[in-house]
């Protein structure tokens, strides 16, 4: 008798700690959706050199010893712990511009000594889908005007932010060696070779498309297309893997934009031009996020990128004016 | 009154209590998101998305290949690890090691590592090159990663059931006149089976789960490479739904596989 009372009083308290738990789990969820936890809540939109060594202070970040000496603001290090203090900036940025990224984060600090940048660098679809579905970013870097215009419509860039930043022309790509003897264009068609290209949801994919339709329509046919297809094996997901794969010679071509081949290192590739004409003109566009907690270095990382520092670097890795 | 009079009951409704609790964290942390695949989307979206060809395509393609890696790996495997347990030679700690090496290893690192070493440009693979075979970017290829990443959930599970299977039953075989092979067959193969299957199970879903490997030694290719993990991550960009709905097959395939197996067999291994 006494063993089922307290086994009912036991059944009865756990299903209240579960109800606890599964409240407590959900509050939680609702509470930290809109923001991550933000040590540096003190975000000034102007940010000012000296407030980065106030903003050291909260210990929750990995900051090193904070000193409240203004002298350490021109010398932060912290480069390899991801936090959200002022000065840094986290950029969600399209693959492409991977081989020009660490140019452009060295070209930041110097313009701004105290800030640093955070690439995260993938597939501008990829990195739309992670924006919408509440991944932090201050800075967005798309390879895709509809993919801006996606995020516009979708009210995530803060007002008056989305410039253009630059552009780019797709180009065919072989590697150094050039395995299958392909001379022209023409001979992409032929049996037997193997392509690879981006899939047409990533921006260079879409460029891919339109760059093939155009060359069929005005020179080469409809079965050269056609047979373009059937040698495609692979599509990839991001534009630096479609280059990998020719680099390591396991395909005979591949379609990337002209500022990978301009800054590989020589001899790695043998590259065939696309006529202008046929050719697709891929703008890139760079905005400041409205979630964003530092919107002032964001602002002056797009300052930088739009400055001419920033544009020259940009055109010594292959990349055209905006 | 008469439930607090016995000392102890208090400390042991606690106890009960906190393991109620645990349990149920468990659990909602394991099926929760799960439950959340299904919220997301409607019935109506769903059916639609099956309709899409390259989704019917890239399930059927995970199936097939999927079920030719499993397949592969039992036939080859299990006398592999019948042979590896009962006898004893050089280096047989060194091959334990190997055997568990793609369990740690990164799949993105297996996939390169496949394809330099069976790519057109590869150690072995240029050889296949010039005899006209190709390997990297076929089905092929997406086969060959699903047996590298997938091959120690059952080697592993093979070889811990020989090793507790009591040899007496293969001795006693043998002397009533029965062939090596005659014993495994028809005495140790099905006094393991329960936990052979098991460890089939785990397999075929680490098989179809294969996703870095794949894209890096096969390519992504709809209809020949490109898998439902694949068709997930490509869909996520584009057309939310279908990564959702194959997302949502996913789940039902790998619950119906193992839901089956659980009830078609035991685990339980005889010891003498």
């Amino acid at each position: 008798m006494q063993v089922s009372l307290s086994n009912n009083h036991v059944v009865i308290i756990s299903i209240v700690c579960g109800l606890l738990v599964l409240s407590a789990f959900f509050a939680g969820c609702t509470g930290e959706s809109a923001q991550p936890a933000k040590p540096s809540a003190t975000a000034a939109p102007a940010a000012p050199v000296v407030t980065a060594a106030s903003a050291a202070e909260p210990v929750k970040t990995a900051a090193p010893a904070a000193t409240t000496a203004p002298a350490v603001a021109a010398t932060s290090t912290p480069v390899q712990v991801y936090t959200y203090a002022e000065g840094n900036v986290v950029a969600y940025t399209a693959a492409s511009l991977k081989g020009v990224s660490p140019k452009l984060a060295e070209g930041f600090a110097k313009m701004y000594p105290g800030h640093t940048v955070v690439f995260n660098l993938d597939g501008t679809q990829n990195l739309k889908t992670q924006v919408q579905n509440g991944a932090y970013a201050d800075v967005f870097i798309s390879a895709s005007n509809s993919y801006t215009a996606e995020l516009s419509k979708g009210g995530y860039f803060t007002e008056g932010t989305v410039k253009t930043l630059t552009t780019n022309y797709v180009i065919v790509i072989l590697p150094a060696n050039n395995p299958a003897k392909i001379q022209t264009l023409a001979d992409l068609a032929k049996p037997g070779v193997k392509i690879a290209r981006a899939a047409k949801t990533v921006p260079v994919g879409t460029a891919t498309d339109a760059v093939l339709v155009n060359l069929a329509r005005s020179t080469y046919g409809a079965d050269w297309n056609t047979s373009i297809y059937t040698n495609t094996v692979t599509y990839e997901t991001a534009e630096p893997s479609v280059a990998t794969k020719v680099a390591l010679g396991e395909v005979d071509a591949g379609f990337v934009y002209e500022s990978t081949a301009i800054a590989a290192k020589p001899g790695t590739y043998t590259s065939i031009s696309i006529p202008k004409k046929d050719n697709y003109l891929q703008t890139y566009t760079i905005g400041v996020l409205k979630s964003s907690s530092s919107k002032g270095p964001a602002s002056d990382f797009e300052n930088f990128m739009l400055s001419d520092a920033g544009q020259q670097i940009l055109k010594d890795y292959g990349f055209r004016p905006a | 009154m008469t439930s607090s009079s016995a000392p102890g009951n208090i400390p042991r409704a606690f106890t009960l209590a906190a393991a109620a609790v645990l349990v149920a964290a468990v659990i909602l942390y394991l099926a929760l998101p799960i439950i959340a695949l299904f919220l997301r989307t409607t019935p109506e979206q769903f059916l639609d998305s099956l309709a899409n060809p390259e989704v019917r395509s890239a399930l059927i393609l995970s199936l097939t290949t999927s079920v030719i890696s499993l397949f592969v790996i039992i036939l080859v495997g299990t006398p592999f690890a019948y042979v590896h347990c009962r006898h004893q030679y050089p280096g047989k700690v060194l091959v334990d090691t190997i055997i568990d090496l793609p369990l740690v290893l990164p799949p993105a690192v297996a996939g390169l590592a496949l394809l330099v070493l069976y790519g057109r440009m590869g150690l072995l693979g240029q050889y296949a090159n010039m005899l006209g075979i190709p390997i990297a970017f076929t089905t092929l290829a997406v086969i060959m990663a699903q047996v590298f990443v997938a091959s120690p959930f059952y080697l592993r599970q093979a070889k811990s059931l020989f090793d507790q299977l009591d040899p007496a039953y293969e001795q006693t075989a043998r002397t009533l006149g029965a062939s090596p092979a005659r014993v495994f067959a028809t005495v140790v193969v099905p006094l393991t089976a329960g936990g052979l299957v098991s460890g089939a199970v785990m397999t075929f879903g680490r098989a179809l789960g294969e996703f870095g490997a794949t894209i890096m030694f096969a390519g992504n290719l709809p209809g020949v490479t490109q898998t439902m993990p694949l068709a997930v991550y490509v869909s996520m960009a584009g057309d939310f739904n279908a990564g959702i709905t194959i997302s949502i097959l996913l789940v039902i395939i790998s619950f119906a596989i193992m839901i089956a197996v659980r009830l078609l067999a035991k685990t339980e291994v005889p010891h003498a």
